[in-house]
């Protein structure tokens, strides 16, 4: 079977969604293939999403895929230290709802659709070739091969991205910056307080930290990631462990797993090319820091989408034409991964003993008062190197 | 290169591979063994232990 698309997007996540839902919605053929069988699922995720970047994308709350609101964050250190901070004070990135993440990203796609996308599912690309003015991509659809010509192609294909590579794009994720994640979807946790999403930091989780984000009364994502360059065995033993020793989860039974590379290095070098963009976790859009890339996924397939479907309107798919896509993304999102990136680089280079001498400190200043500001001033009190790696940054 | 049969097919393997041999399906793991250059980043990367050398 033959297909010809203005716009391809490969890959129905948040990110090629939403590039699927602004180039449809400005009028140009878009088709949208996802590999797997159901949309969503399974998840590879927290499900932490800031509220407002959402509202900012114009995509409205819906109840059926929020499972949870957030109204702040607990961090503990390895000593078990809490330090708690309310969205009322600081801005907290990824917080405000926990999704229920194979519903969410299932909306996204409906969304595509009812802006004129069509939508292929179980639907797997193997290759790429460029021709004269596009691009033919094969696929496996079923058990058919189709050949699928677009003049742009939007590469929303995930961590494990290869559309951008076989490209010819220097897109790929080095080991050094991938996170190595595991979690449980679990019920019976006993949590202090099942409104805030927690951050445990130290050897638990080596290069990364464990979470706990509450998606019901007694029922959570627990899990965490690693760096391969600070651990020494496999995500899961360390997860095993944080849950056997970690209070709140001891009782707790998990009734899902999952699992995934979380790619943290920041913004890949090549997002775009002659007929190609990359969107999402395919190209890096992750807060080093955080880990979480729901809102720049989604804010990058909106970029994309608009560049793209304008570029269709010029009958220009040259690189070229294509890097107003860079400029928006770097403007938005890529300035702040720099400073996010120092702040993960000056987090993995504390002990325990600092991070517990830490988070002692932050327990005596008044949560009220609590403002990045005050937060690097009391940081720098304690722990001099802290002046040295972010005094400039905030 | 072996993929032991608890695999959740999560690809963070394909990501990280330098040399793109290998290819995430659904429900499977293919690997380009005249690709792959036996580095064992796949290995190391695997949240589960799931890819033997």
């Amino acid at each position: 079977m033959d297909i010809n698309t203005d716009i391809l997007v490969v890959g129905a996540g948040p990110a090629g969604s939403l590039a699927a839902r602004e180039a449809a919605r400005r009028g140009v053929d878009v088709l949208l293939i996802e590999l797997k069988s159901e949309i969503g699922s399974p998840k590879r995720c927290a499900e932490g999403v800031s509220k407002s970047g959402l509202l900012e994308l114009g995509i409205q709350p819906d109840p059926r895929w929020i499972a949870r609101k957030s109204n702040g964050v607990r961090l503990v250190s390895p000593d078990q230290t809490s330090v708690w901070l309310s969205e009322d004070t600081i801005e907290l990135p990824e917080s405000g709802y926990v999704l229920e993440r194979k519903v969410f990203d299932k909306h996204m796609a409906m969304d595509a659709a009812r802006a004129g996308a069509k939508i292929m599912v179980r639907t797997q690309a193997t290759s790429l070739e460029r021709v004269d003015n596009g691009v033919i991509v094969t696929a496996i659809h079923m058990d058919e091969e189709i050949k699928i010509h677009a003049k742009i192609v939007i590469a929303a294909d995930g961590p494990s991205s290869r559309v951008g590579r076989w490209a010819g794009l220097d897109s790929n994720t080095k080991t050094e910056n991938m996170e190595s994640c595991i979690q449980y979807e679990m019920a019976g946790v006993n949590m202090v307080n099942n409104n805030v999403i927690q951050l445990y930091f130290g050897s638990c989780a080596p290069g990364g930290y464990a979470w706990i984000f509450p998606k019901g009364e007694d029922i959570a994502n627990v899990g965490l990631g690693v760096l391969k360059t600070h651990a020494d065995r496999p995500a899961y033993e360390y997860l095993n462990e944080f849950i056997e020793n970690c209070p709140e989860t001891k009782d707790a039974q998990a009734v899902e797993v999952n699992v995934g590379g979380d790619p943290v290095g920041g913004l890949v070098k090549e997002r775009c090319g002659d007929n190609i963009l990359v969107v999402g976790d395919a190209a890096g859009f992750v807060n080093p820091l955080t880990g979480g890339g729901i809102n720049t996924a989604l804010e990058s397939g909106v970029y994309a989408g608009i560049v793209a479907a304008q570029a269709i309107d010029d009958g220009d798919y040259s690189k070229k034409n294509l890097e107003e896509y860079v400029k928006l993304t770097d403007e938005h999102i890529g300035e702040s991964y720099d400073k996010y990136k120092k702040a993960k680089e000056y987090l993995l280079s504390l002990s325990d003993d600092e991070l517990n001498k830490i988070a002692h400190e932050f327990v005596k200043v008044d949560i009220d008062e609590i403002s990045p500001k005050t937060l690097i001033k009391v940081l720098i009190k304690v722990s001099p190197k802290a002046l040295l790696k972010l005094g400039k940054l905030f | 290169m072996i993929i032991k049969d608890y695999c959740l097919y999560c690809g963070a393997c394909a990501g990280v591979c330098q040399v793109d041999a290998i290819e995430v399906k659904e429900v499977k793991i293919v690997i380009d063994e005249e690709k792959c250059v036996n580095c064992g980043i796949c290995v190391k990367i695997c949240p589960v232990n799931a890819l033997e050398m």
